[in-house]
């Protein structure tokens, strides 16, 4: 738990999930710490694991000059594990990536839709995660007790929806109400037909654990885990998901968006923070725009604008699916090919090009909220496949990763300026060129102009002089035992896999980013620095406290 | 690759056997493993037909496998568990030590804290604080402290390669720590830093305030650290309050991992064998516990609110009820996609994204029952409304068998996830006999839920849930909650949460 309070991860670029499940065990701890890093992230078990798998791992193959290289040990485990994974893609060209673990007769599954918020058409921000949401809500079969006698019900409360904004827009509010009073007898007549959360409830009857979803500015990701006796109830199910889904319960599941995003965003100041934040750093790509949606986005998407998002980007090519654990890949490959064969192939949709030009002059934002100060200073970088992503992944490490960490050392220890300092990469995806971010919150009596000039002369060092060998090292031995520590988490292990595949072209990048980042030399880290951390790149966030 | 080294034990078993070992020297390691590929190998037989999840069969799971573990106590009292576990070449430890900062004065609120900070930042007699942190980190090791409500613990992790000398710096940090004057300011100050941040987010101000309503504010279950008890806080009541804990017969010391167990015992034995015990140890009683406020709506104003906060709940009970199972059966048809909360306040009636209710009991002092959410300030009555009606329905009407069996079979499909690494047994069976439960504590409950009944649940709920001692707190937009909270009958108590300033 201390390890929490002094470096938690704080991922304000978390990905969104479709279901927030207290974690009362938490309450019990009141740790005033571990909240600041839980309110702010929210979701920190997804979020960290990204973080985990967006630090790339590394080879003993280093070329340093004290050996024996520390950890060398890792290289057969990880070996081994490259053996255990079996990919195939079918006809309609889903891809399957297979990782056997025979340690427990459980299972973890993972479908990961390569599409996120970035590729939402403008003025339907929100749709990518309205349409997560909407995936929990059945099919055909499942969710319903009578298809044929809902289906013309959720017809109707679609016309009536546009009969009812047709008539606000026209001032006619009398014939709005009526409207309205039609529109929820129709709403309450559709949902005796419906088995609210079927879907959901039929996994964990059978035993499936951690159900759930999230949507992130580059992809969204369904999963959840069974023991593996339930492999082909997983078949069933989920290829039934996305074969057949019923978008039911869209209005209320509005209202619930809502409520996420008033949670998330507008009543939290680092959710207001981040928004504002990327408002000012993009100009031009969708990193701009919030994952969850505008407010009045959110509010004037139909069911008609989520389909027509389905109908475009769940197509079997942009689709991937990672099974880990005690399964055999023979079974699963004949599975996979019965249920989500079903699937036709469709013409993949253009990829996303618009992109970000260079940042001319230093950007700021200062909010003025109910809270005390945070400091936030973001540079752009390039995406995740630039040659120089591994350089990056080390100065974040370097700065950030524990204890001998140099802004934890520098900023919270020494000068005590900062409560918690920290920078990486990726934020607020990874895919495209994206910010290499920094934050810290003050130390009571200190300011954000005291933590930016601590921060400034952290980053001219990286600028001015070379990284110790040591310091390198260790930043490499860390990052070679994460991997390893992470290899007994199916479902860990699962997102890893599919990061890479999908954002990479392959799963074994997982491990071949091992030498890229053992080659990553003090040069490197120099030039990099230098290209990066110039002022024109820069743009700074505060909050200060609202008197 | 394959390790099978483990009990193979009905799920019912009274107490898992020690030292049964099933290992690649033993034959029946063999048999375990081919019996085990042919259960689950698949026969490629009539492929090709999609069937409906409502078509399917599915072969029997394999029996939970407890995994193999000694247990034994040094001379001095110290209480270990050994579990071994090859799959990675990693070993982890930790302990629990009898201690709690519900045992910490209540002038000096925030001691156990800094104890728990101090012991790993304040570095120990042999190794300054730097040279511990780079030792460590640069081996991709760790060591970590703390000191929570009813346990202090201490932690360690390392490639095996590095344990003798991970664990070296793991008994000296337990042992030898010097709680350093500096570390200890940098952490009364990154502590008045918590303090001074602790009303920024709404939620956390809902929870805090919650436990102080239940087991009010004094209370070593819900106090919070204040600046005017920080400031009492001295290095030597550091050393005090460590002195009065941390000795070897008042703790449990759990390892797991890819480690030589003969080696291991000596290592144990050289480095923890020759710690004095403390032959008067005492420990405090544990604090009494009695619900504050009876009932009654509570409400902390934060104007720029547009969503509410909102706790409801009393106090609550332990594991060890004889109505656990009952009462966490009831959990499970209130939570969770088939739960009536999520179905209900959430996806039929669009008023949260979070909304839960759970009997929340502990292993030693009563828990809490408590239903939560957050809901837009108009829609903050409306919430609670419904939140109440469905504690009341669960108390008058039975709920149906489709209900039962959703929450029991949740729990039972789902239980071989308790033990999908051997780690999670280990912490398990310290957590059980630091509190005094029998080791075998998951494996009653398991039972006991399969034998849970639909009278169970509502006679569980009649008699624990008590409507006319629920507490409820609302965090948000006094000016934008409409309908008022008023207008649910009771009078509206206003909590002032100013955090007093430093004098």
């Amino acid at each position: 738990m201390n390890q929490y309070r002094q470096f938690c991860l704080l991922r304000i670029s978390a990905p969104i999930t479709a279901v927030f499940w207290p974690r009362i065990q938490w309450r019990q701890r009141a740790k005033v710490w571990a909240k600041l890093c839980a309110s702010a992230s929210a979701i920190a078990f997804f979020s960290i694991l990204l973080l985990l798998w967006a630090m790339l791992p590394l080879t003993a193959a280093a070329q340093l000059k004290n050996p024996p290289q520390a950890g060398e040990s890792i290289q057969p485990y990880l070996d081994r594990v490259i053996q255990k994974v079996t990919e195939f893609r079918l006809e309609n060209g889903l891809k399957f990536i297979v990782l056997e673990r025979h340690q427990a007769p459980v299972v973890s599954f993972l479908t990961y839709a390569d599409v996120g918020g970035a590729n939402e058409p403008d003025g339907k921000t929100g749709v990518a995660h309205f349409l997560e949401h909407l995936a929990f809500k059945g099919t055909t079969q499942i969710g319903t007790r009578n298809w044929q006698a809902e289906k013309p019900l959720l017809e109707r409360l679609d016309v009536l929806d546009k009969q009812i904004r047709a008539a606000k827009a026209l001032g006619k509010s009398t014939e709005a109400a009526k409207l309205q009073t039609e529109f929820q007898q129709v709403e309450a007549a559709a949902a005796k037909y419906q088995k609210q959360n079927e879907l959901g409830q039929i996994v964990e009857q059978a035993g499936g654990v951690g159900i759930n979803a999230n949507t992130s500015t580059d992809a969204t990701r369904y999963f959840y885990s069974f023991p593996s006796n339930k492999l082909e109830l997983w078949m069933s199910l989920e290829s039934e998901r996305f074969l057949d889904p019923v978008f039911r319960e869209f209005y209320k599941e509005r209202e619930v968006i809502l409520e996420e995003r008033r949670l998330r965003t507008d009543n939290s100041p680092i959710g207001q923070m981040v928004e504002a934040f990327v408002d000012k750093a993009f100009t031009t790509h969708p990193y701009k725009r919030p994952v969850i949606g505008y407010n009045q986005d959110i509010r004037n998407l139909t069911r008609e604008d989520v389909q027509l998002f389905f109908d475009t980007h769940y197509i079997p090519s942009k689709l991937t699916i990672a099974i880990v654990g005690d399964v055999n890949p023979n079974q699963v490959k004949e599975l996979a090919k019965t249920y989500f064969g079903r699937y036709a192939a469709k013409p993949t949709p253009p990829e996303l090009n618009i992109v970000e030009p260079p940042q001319q002059k230093p950007q700021e934002v200062t909010l003025k909220l109910a809270s005390q100060p945070w400091y936030l200073e973001g540079y752009h970088r390039p995406g995740i496949n630039h040659p120089d992503q591994a350089t990056y992944e080390i100065m974040g490490r370097l700065l950030s990763e524990g204890r001998t960490s140099r802004l934890y050392k520098s900023l919270v220890e020494q000068q005590q300026l900062a409560l918690t300092a920290q920078g990486f990469s990726g934020f607020p995806g990874d895919k495209y060129p994206n910010l290499m971010l920094f934050y810290a919150l003050t130390a009571p009596g200190h300011s954000t102009e005291e933590l930016a000039a601590a921060l400034g002369k952290e980053i001219t060092k990286l600028k001015s002089e070379p990284v110790s060998a040591q310091e390198l090292e260790r930043v490499k031995t860390q990052a070679r035992a994460e991997l390893l520590r992470s290899l007994n988490s199916n479902m860990g292990m699962a997102q890893s896999l599919l990061e890479y595949e999908v954002k990479t072209g392959s799963w074994r990048n997982l491990f071949k980013q091992l030498d890229a980042i053992a080659s990553v030399t003090p040069a490197d880290i120099q030039r990099v620095a230098l290209a990066t951390f110039q002022t024109p790149n820069r743009t700074v966030g505060r909050i200060l406290t609202k008197e | 690759m394959s390790i099978f080294r483990r009990n193979q034990v009905n799920s019912s078993l009274e107490r898992p056997k020690f030292k049964v070992k099933i290992s690649p020297k033993n034959p029946w390691f063999w048999l375990l493993t081919l019996t085990f590929v042919v259960l689950t190998s698949w026969l490629p037989a009539m492929a090709g037909t999609a069937r409906h999840y409502t078509d399917l069969t599915f072969p029997t799971l394999p029996a939970i496998k407890l995994p193999d573990y000694e247990r034994y106590q040094l001379k001095n009292g110290m209480i270990l568990y050994l579990m071994p576990d090859k799959e990675l070449p990693l070993v982890s430890g930790s302990a629990i030590i009898r201690t709690g900062d519900r045992w910490e004065p209540d002038p000096k609120v925030g001691l156990a804290d800094l104890v728990g900070t101090v012991m790993r930042t304040g570095g120990t007699k042999q190794h300054s604080p730097d040279e511990l942190n780079q030792l460590l980190e640069q081996k991709a090791a760790s060591v970590e402290t703390g000191i929570g409500k009813t346990s202090g613990s201490i932690s360690f992790s390392a490639l095996s390669e590095d344990l003798p000398e991970v664990f070296s710096l793991f008994t000296e940090v337990l042992r030898e720590p010097v709680f350093d004057q500096a570390k200890l300011d940098l952490a009364k100050k990154q502590t008045s830093g918590q303090i001074a941040r602790r009303n920024d987010d709404p939620n956390d101000i809902a929870g805090r305030e919650f436990e102080k309503l239940i087991y009010g504010d004094r209370s070593p279950y819900a106090r919070t650290i204040e600046y005017s008890t920080l400031v009492n806080i001295s290095r030597q009541d550091l050393l005090d309050f460590y002195q009065q804990y941390y000795h070897p017969n008042n703790m449990i010391v759990g390892i797991v991992g890819d480690f030589d167990s003969t080696k291991i015992r000596q290592l144990i034995e050289d480095k923890l064998g020759d710690w004095q015990p403390n032959p008067d140890l005492q420990l405090p009683p544990l604090p009494p516990v009695e619900q504050v406020k009876q009932g009654g709506i509570f409400f902390v104003d934060r104007p720029d609110l547009s969503q509410s906060s909102i706790h409801i709940g009393h106090l609550g009970g332990q594991l060890n009820s004889p109505d656990y199972a009952a009462l966490s059966t009831m959990n499970g048809l209130m939570n969770g996609f088939g739960g009536r909360l999520f179905n209900q306040v959430r996806s039929r009636q669009g008023l949260a994204y979070s909304v839960y209710g759970y009997w929340s009991p502990e292993f030693d002092y009563p828990g809490t029952f408590i239903a939560a959410g957050q809901s837009r300030s108009d829609a903050t009555v409306p919430f609670i409304t419904a939140v109440l009606g469905e504690i009341k329905r669960l108390r008058s009407e039975p709920i149906t068998a489709a209900e039962l069996a959703y929450a029991k079979e949740s729990v039972l499909n789902s239980f071989v996830f308790n033990f999908q690494k051997p780690g999670q047994t280990l912490s398990r069976l310290m957590r059980y006999e630091y509190y005094g439960y029998p080791s075998d504590f998951i494996f009653q409950y398991q039972a006991a839920v399969a034998a849970t009944t639909v009278a169970d649940v509502q006679r569980v709920a009649q008699k624990y849930l008590q409507p006319e001692k629920l507490v409820t707190l609302v965090v948000g937009n006094g000016k934008t909650i409409q309908p008022p909270l008023s207008s649910l009958g009771s009078e509206v108590t206003a909590i002032d949460v100013t955090i007093p300033s430093p004098s």
